[in-house]
């Protein structure tokens, strides 16, 4: 809105000039101005370029004042919902603590089925809130950033999986480029890095079923090095998508698999961490892909 | 069913805990927990207080909670270690991040726990503190520099040598070799020392550890099959075996 007021600024000028003159105070000549057509029509170009280039430079500044109002609300957003979650986090921690105090004072006493299904769940809770509170923490942390090998990583990640029960009976496998050349290196913390794949691996074992496929493979993007989990399981329903990296968020079919509903949202943080992106594709009935991309040393 | 000790060692008084923390639902189970663990517990709610009782109750060991009204327990712990009083102390921390375990130990605790605990854990934990004050000479935890044998760790200045030679080790590897040596002779889980070293203990990463560990052994010269200093315990974790004193 201030941008149209500010256009009306030069008639405003003009009118109060105008008024000056009129009024009598100095003397009000007539001016004769002359010019041939095509001085004039030049002069009306040059005027009409101008105003035209002014406006565009006004748009763009305000452009960029409410894209950084944006992202100035949404790092706001951020914060708050870390600061909340820390807070909920240290809440929990002392009555979790006199409870599981409180059971091991009852052990002697007898009923231990009942004791150990309790126990079961206050160490669900305390898991939840000490993961909440590392996912909150890790968003802030500074990471590590070593060069780390993106194809020794997956190549130690697929050994881990293999000695799964589930991988035995789904066809497991990776393929990594060897021409040109191999895998540039990426730069980050090799461990969360690992941690990270370990999930989205975990995650294709766990919603797909005997004998699908999970292919794990990755190659080299110009500067970018692109890691791929795919698997040929039930996929996901694109309303649900969009929220599968949220916190505590299961998918309608994630019911029945255990879970907490925070590893694509640990992912999401640690890609996040390393200035990658995660991308999901998924037809339902086809399987799903998720895309890590990460960028390589320059 | 309690043949542990000395048998027939009939003077032998029970250890004295002193349990600092404000929140009363947790003294108060924690408490009788202790007792019939066999050791002789009081209580105090504030830093303050605590530092009153160090004085009056004499306590073998002190479990303290660091956050706490009046005086926390971190303030309590400089101000105890300040008057040169070396009694073991376990800090219950609820604010895990790496730096501030770091930094618990740098202060002079002896070991830290978050919370929520197993309390069993930390009937363990006081336990091996208490066997490793018994040892007596000066605890490590405080220390700067650290030595077993010809293996020594400066702290401060994150080196380590080996018979006065640089190891060259990842920042990674150091921390876990720095945790083993303050914890010698004690099983320590692959879980704790993410926990402790790496901040998360997520239990897909417990590879990590085994990663920093064969890199130690290979600097360290060290044979998995007749270590001289990390001893794998099956089935449990890991184990510093040579014993460690406070380096000049």
């Amino acid at each position: 809105m201030k941008r149209y007021g500010l256009s009306l600024l030069p008639l405003g000028l003009g009118v109060a000039l105008a008024a000056l003159w009129q009024a009598g105070l100095w003397a009000n000549p007539i001016l004769y101005l002359r010019a041939d057509l095509g001085t004039l029509l030049l002069l009306l170009g040059l005027l009409g370029s101008m105003s035209w280039g002014l406006g565009l430079a006004l748009w763009a500044l305000a452009d960029r004042r409410r894209e950084q109002a944006l992202t100035r609300s949404r790092q706001e957003q951020a914060d708050s919902h870390r600061r909340f979650i820390r807070r909920l986090d240290h809440e929990l921690k002392n009555p979790l603590t006199a409870i599981r105090v409180g059971l091991a004072n009852l052990a002697d006493r007898g009923d231990g089925p009942t004791l150990t299904s309790v126990r079961a769940q206050v160490d669900r809770l305390a898991r939840l809130s000490t993961d909440l509170r590392k996912l909150a923490d890790l968003e802030a942390q500074p990471v590590e950033r070593e060069p780390v090998d993106p194809g020794e990583l997956l190549t130690q990640l697929l050994e881990l999986v293999q000695e799964r029960p589930e991988a035995t009976i789904r066809h497991l496998r990776l393929s990594l480029p060897r021409a040109p050349w191999p895998l540039p290196p990426v730069a980050g913390d090799r461990d969360l890095l690992f941690l990270a794949l370990h999930n989205l691996v975990d995650n294709a074992l766990k919603f797909s079923r005997p004998d699908d496929t999970i292919e794990i493979r990755a190659f080299e993007d110009g500067s970018s090095v692109v890691i791929e989990v795919a698997d040929t399981g039930p996929g996901i329903d694109g309303d649900e998508l969009p929220h599968l990296g949220e916190e505590l968020y299961r998918g309608s079919r994630a019911s029945s698999v255990e879970g907490s509903g925070l590893g694509l949202a640990l992912v999401q943080a640690i890609v996040a961490r390393h200035q990658g992106t995660v991308a999901i594709r998924s037809r339902l009935g086809q399987g799903t892909v998720v895309a890590l991309r990460l960028p390589v040393i320059r | 069913m309690m043949a542990r000790g000395q048998g027939m060692d009939d003077h032998k008084r029970h250890q004295r805990v002193l349990l600092v923390d404000d929140e009363e639902a947790i003294t108060a189970l924690l408490a009788p927990f202790l007792e019939r663990a066999g050791f002789a517990v009081a209580v105090a709610t504030d830093g303050e207080a605590a530092l009153r009782r160090v004085d009056d109750f004499n306590p073998d060991l002190i479990v303290l909670d660091v956050l706490m009204p009046r005086l926390n327990g971190r303030e309590a712990l400089r101000r105890l270690r300040r008057a040169e009083n070396w009694t073991p102390v376990i800090l219950l921390t609820r604010v895990g991040s790496p730096a501030e375990r770091a930094m618990a130990l740098e202060e002079g605790a002896d070991d830290y726990l978050n919370k929520p605990f197993e309390p069993y854990e930390l009937i363990a934990r006081i336990r091996a503190v208490l066997r490793r004050a018994q040892r007596g000479g000066q605890p490590l935890a405080g220390a700067r520099r650290l030595r077993s044998g010809t293996l020594e760790l400066d702290r401060q200045a994150r080196r380590a040598t080996l018979t006065g030679r640089e190891l060259p080790l990842t920042a990674k590897a150091f921390s876990v070799l720095e945790y083993l040596m303050l914890h010698p002779d004690e099983v320590l889980g692959r879980e704790r020392l993410l926990d402790a070293v790496w901040g998360w203990d997520y239990p897909a990463a417990t590879r990590a550890v085994d990663t920093r560990i064969a890199e130690l052994r290979r600097t360290l010269n060290d044979d998995a099959e007749s270590p001289r200093f990390i001893e794998t315990v099956i089935g449990q974790g890991y184990r510093f075996i040579a014993p460690v004193e406070v380096g000049r």
